[in-house]
């Protein structure tokens, strides 16, 4: 390298050493590689070298251009980890980075937040199931009328296939624990259903699925930890009915349903003029789903219910695309918290 | 299905609430009400019924749940006992073991008209299409009692019935000229020579028509699983088939099919003219369930009283017996016949806590925390852990598509069966192509230096054995930090630099416990592509980075507002003023309004 470019380059070197303060760094960053700094002064001056060394001194010039630059850059990168997390790189100044959660695993959290204070543990499951624990463990045997319920994703028909529901979680629980009991559990997950990808719908979504055995469980401990939930997601002022549902898996089954937001029971077209908006579904766990499970349902009894996901999130982030959830355009501002 | 409350009230006469009230009465014992609207006078309910209440899907059966809630008589002015018959038996045979219950009869000398407009009416707001009177009065009892029932016409079908398993037709053409292949899982209604029927849907070969003089009405129940599995494969579904695939009560057919025959008697001036015919092998007694008279209080939680559990089985037609050990609050329940979904001591329990009412059951005493094994898998744990070091380390989390349609390895992708999202059939092998994808769309929208993870299953064959296993995959758009993230996460790094990173978690050491951050952030639908402008601003002394950009975020507000970076600082040499180069990403917003929107608050106006 030209003995000129060698000593500016041994000079900035050790100023960017040097450097303590952000307006220190930035004058220095100016100063090199400012409009009026001095690589583009050096590169101007290309003109006054002698042809026959003009090739070698815009490589050496290249060459200190890359060398200052990596300084400063790694520079850069030690000053904006004492600042933030690392991030500063190409533009010469934003606002620390910040990553979110997606708003599903959000609303995930929440929820294990309730239930956790209520000593469950988390649970999850496989995804590709079987016919037992999808449907036969949960009290739909082969040809019952409720499996036009849910349309199945099969990978084997009819014996694998692609998990329609968190209770299958379920299933998988009681059947490890029968011998490890009382449970309280809580079971987040994505499901899968046969269905058209549209604005509405997807063939996957999410849903949390809570589930508990114990001595003397009553439908008055599972209304009670609902209502904590959705008062906890809602707020304090949410009202919600609880009626008679059917589920195979449950007996009595109960229906949470929430009253309209939107129009607080009067009726319209976001609650189908009918005032509420489905919860989920819930209920005392069926003796038959104990049984099955090897869980004498004479000494146990237990609760389970299970609620959708996606659509919860969708209202509470003002997203109107089912599918902007899953791989789509959601964003999140790089510095909003 | 749809309710008419001036029909409901024929079974119910004294019934008397205001039609929201039903409603509302309707949903909470488990029949969910959509709405209710009136037309032409009439009350007309919208009813989702449970796939386990076949009995509720005619007037009679909601009539008699109703009857049970509210304590009011049932009432029918129909005898179930057999009307006058002629002594021809009906030449009628039954070939298979998937019929339950058939009754028959011959009329004859029938006029056969255009229904009235009460009737025309009825099936209308039952969305179904009025085609003659004998027609429209099979289906009009078919909604009052929840029972399919049909007509031949003699002239066309012959006096001879065949129930059968069809064993030599390939195809059937339906009343409305549909015209179905069929195999020999189809049940059938046969002649000697011709298919007349399948059990949900008559065939046009003997479809009645204002020129029908002489037919034979039947009203029959099969195995349901039958009728079930025949819609399913014809792909093709009636009302009757709604109706005949749930578990209907054998011992309602003569009150039904009496009803029947007498409105049609009444209404078309015909006579009976052969004797009934009836099939019934094996006769539907249901079992007695021996019942614990505290249970309802003990799985509702709150004190139901036995006079009144007792006294709402009564009302629902159970037979109550003592036990034969004599146990104080043990006694044997039989259910009635109506009710097939009764045959447990659970059942029992739900009939009395859903007419207890479950608003009587309080909603502020949750379950008490109590200290039990926690059983949660390490791997939740590590996840949690992950998810919380890398949205620290600016990353954002991202879910995608567990199915795909490019496989990453064919030799060992699970392919799904019957994926109506035909471009979507391979279970994901490798979370990776989903990053690019993401990223693609993070790029249309013009996302700056976008970073982010996705924590999912991938899914993969070995031999016969379906395998899943939990993955991670990083974005960063600079492979350099990734380098030096990954090392910070402890995750092993490759010598290749790149962008993307995938590890499977799983063989990853795990972390005994971890409390995860709850964090409430905000996520954005991006309608459009965010819109970037450049501010240029003097300054007479160097600025406070942070500051300047807080400033500008603040006035601009968080309606449009992005992002906004300091690109370029300058100092001019003449005036040693500093110029800021600002760059701002508005989001949802016309160009229009966000160049006013920058014009303003950078005041360059």
């Amino acid at each position: 390298m030209d003995d000129n470019l060698e000593k500016i380059k041994s000079e900035y070197l050790s100023n960017i050493d040097s450097l303590t303060t952000d307006e220190q760094y930035e004058q220095i960053r100016i100063e090199i590689f400012g409009r009026n700094g001095k690589i583009n002064d050096l590169f101007s001056k290309i003109k006054d070298v002698p042809p026959e060394l003009r090739k070698q001194y815009g490589a050496d010039l290249n060459q200190l251009k890359t060398e200052l630059e990596e300084k400063l850059k790694s520079k850069n990168i030690q000053k904006a980890d004492k600042l933030t997390t690392g991030k500063l790189t190409s533009p010469i100044f934003g606002l620390p980075k910040i990553g979110h959660l997606h708003p599903i695993t959000q609303t995930e959290r929440q929820l294990n937040d309730v239930f956790i204070k209520l000593g469950f543990s988390l649970y999850s499951g496989p995804e590709i199931v079987t016919d037992e624990f999808n449907f036969k463990r949960l009290n739909v045997p082969q040809d019952h009328p409720a499996r036009d319920m849910q349309d199945s994703i099969y990978i084997k028909e009819p014996e694998y296939l692609l998990r329609t529901q968190t209770s299958t979680i379920e299933s998988y629980l009681l059947k490890v624990h029968s011998n490890n009991l009382p449970i309280r559990a809580a079971c987040p997950g994505s499901v899968y259903r046969n269905e058209k990808v549209n604005r509405s719908n997807h063939f996957v979504f999410h849903q949390y699925q809570a589930v508990v055995v114990d001595k003397e469980i009553s439908m008055k401990d599972l209304i009670g930890t609902m209502d904590l939930m959705f008062k906890t997601l809602y707020g304090p002022d949410v009202v919600v009915r609880y009626r008679c549902k059917y589920y195979p898996e449950v007996e009595p089954g109960v229906g949470p349903d929430m009253q309209c937001f939107s129009c607080h029971g009067s009726g319209c077209p976001l609650c189908k003029y009918a005032g509420w908006i489905e919860m989920g579904g819930a209920g005392m766990i069926h003796p038959k789903v104990l049984e099955m499970a090897g869980i004498n349902p004479q000494i146990w009894s237990g609760f389970a219910f299970g609620m959708g996901l996606d659509r919860w999130t969708m209202a509470q982030k003002n997203i109107k695309d089912i599918r902007t959830l899953m791989g789509g355009n959601l964003a999140y501002k790089p510095n909003e918290k | 299905m749809k309710l008419i409350y001036s029909y409901l009230q024929k079974f119910l006469p004294t019934l008397d609430v205001k039609p929201q009230q039903l409603r509302d009465d309707l949903t909470m014992i488990g029949h969910f009400t959509n709405y209710f609207e009136e037309i032409d006078n009439e009350i007309i309910f919208d009813l989702d019924i449970k796939v386990n209440r076949g009995d509720c899907l005619g007037y009679y059966g909601l009539a008699k749940d109703l009857s049970v809630f509210y304590n009011i008589p049932l009432v029918t002015s129909i005898s179930p006992e057999i009307i006058n018959q002629a002594n021809n038996n009906l030449s009628i045979k039954v070939n298979t073991e998937n019929v339950n219950r058939i009754l028959a009869v011959k009329i004859s000398q029938l006029q056969n008209l255009n229904s009235p407009i009460w009737l025309q009416n009825f099936l209308k707001y039952h969305q179904s299409k009025s085609i003659n009177l004998i027609v429209d009065l099979t289906n009009y009892i078919m909604f009052m009692y929840g029972i399919p029932s049909h007509a031949f016409d003699t002239q066309k079908s012959t006096d001879s019935l065949i129930w059968e398993m069809n064993s030599k037709y390939t195809d059937f053409i339906t009343l409305d000229k549909t015209k179905l292949g069929i195999d020999k899982k189809i049940l059938m209604i046969n002649n000697a020579s011709q298919p007349l029927s399948l059990s949900f849907w008559g065939g046009q070969e003997c479809a009645i028509d204002l020129n029908t003089k002489e037919i034979i009405l039947e009203m029959a129940i099969y195995k349901p699983s039958v009728v079930r599995q025949n819609s399913r494969q014809l792909r093709s579904t009636t009302e009757a088939s709604i109706r005949l695939e749930k578990q209907l009560d054998p011992e309602l057919i003569p009150l039904a099919f009496n009803h029947l025959c007498k409105l049609v008697l009444q209404n078309c001036q015909g006579q009976i003219s052969s004797s009934f015919f009836e099939y019934y092998p094996q006769k539907n007694i249901p079992t007695p369930i021996s019942f614990d008279l505290q249970k309802p209080s003990k799985v509702s939680g709150v004190e139901i009283p036995q006079e009144f559990s007792l006294d709402c089985l009564k009302r629902l037609g159970c037979i109550i017996s003592p036990t034969i050990d004599n146990l104080k609050s043990t006694i044997l329940i039989t259910p009635p016949t109506i009710r097939p979904d009764i045959i447990l001591e659970a059942d029992l329990v739900e009939e009395i806590v859903r007419f207890w009412g479950y608003h009587k059951i309080p909603s502020d005493q949750p379950l008490a925390y109590k200290k039990i094994k926690d059983i949660t898998p390490k791997e939740i744990f590590l996840i949690d852990n992950l998810k919380d070091k890398l949205t620290d380390l600016g990353y954002d989390e991202i879910l995608s598509w567990p199915l795909v349609n490019n496989p990453s390895d064919l030799s060992t992708v699970i392919t799904t069966q019957n994926s109506i999202n035909t471009e979507s059939i391979y279970l994901r092998q490798s979370l990776i192509p989903s990053l690019k994808r993401q990223l693609d769309q993070y790029q249309r929208y013009k996302l700056n230096q976008p970073q982010f993870f996705e924590i999912g299953k991938i899914f993969f064959k070995e031999g016969d054995n379906y395998i899943e296993k939990n993955s991670l995959a990083i974005y960063h758009h600079n492979p350099e930090q990734l380098k030096n993230d990954l090392q910070y996460l402890d995750l092993p790094q490759s010598n290749k630099e790149s962008s993307f990173f995938e590890i499977i978690i799983d063989n990853l050491s795990k972390p005994s416990e971890y409390q995860p951050k709850t964090k409430h952030q905000s996520a954005y639908e991006l309608q459009s592509q965010l819109i970037i402008l450049d501010a240029n601003i003097t300054f007479d002394t160097i600025q406070d980075s942070s500051q300047l950009i807080q400033k500008y975020t603040q006035i601009i507000g968080p309606k449009y507002f992005w992002e906004m970076v300091i690109t370029d600082i300058y100092q001019d040499e003449t005036s040693q003023n500093y110029r800021y180069t600002l760059r701002v990403s508005y989001f949802n917003v016309d160009d229009k309004t966000a160049k006013e929107i920058h014009l303003k608050t950078f005041g360059l106006i």
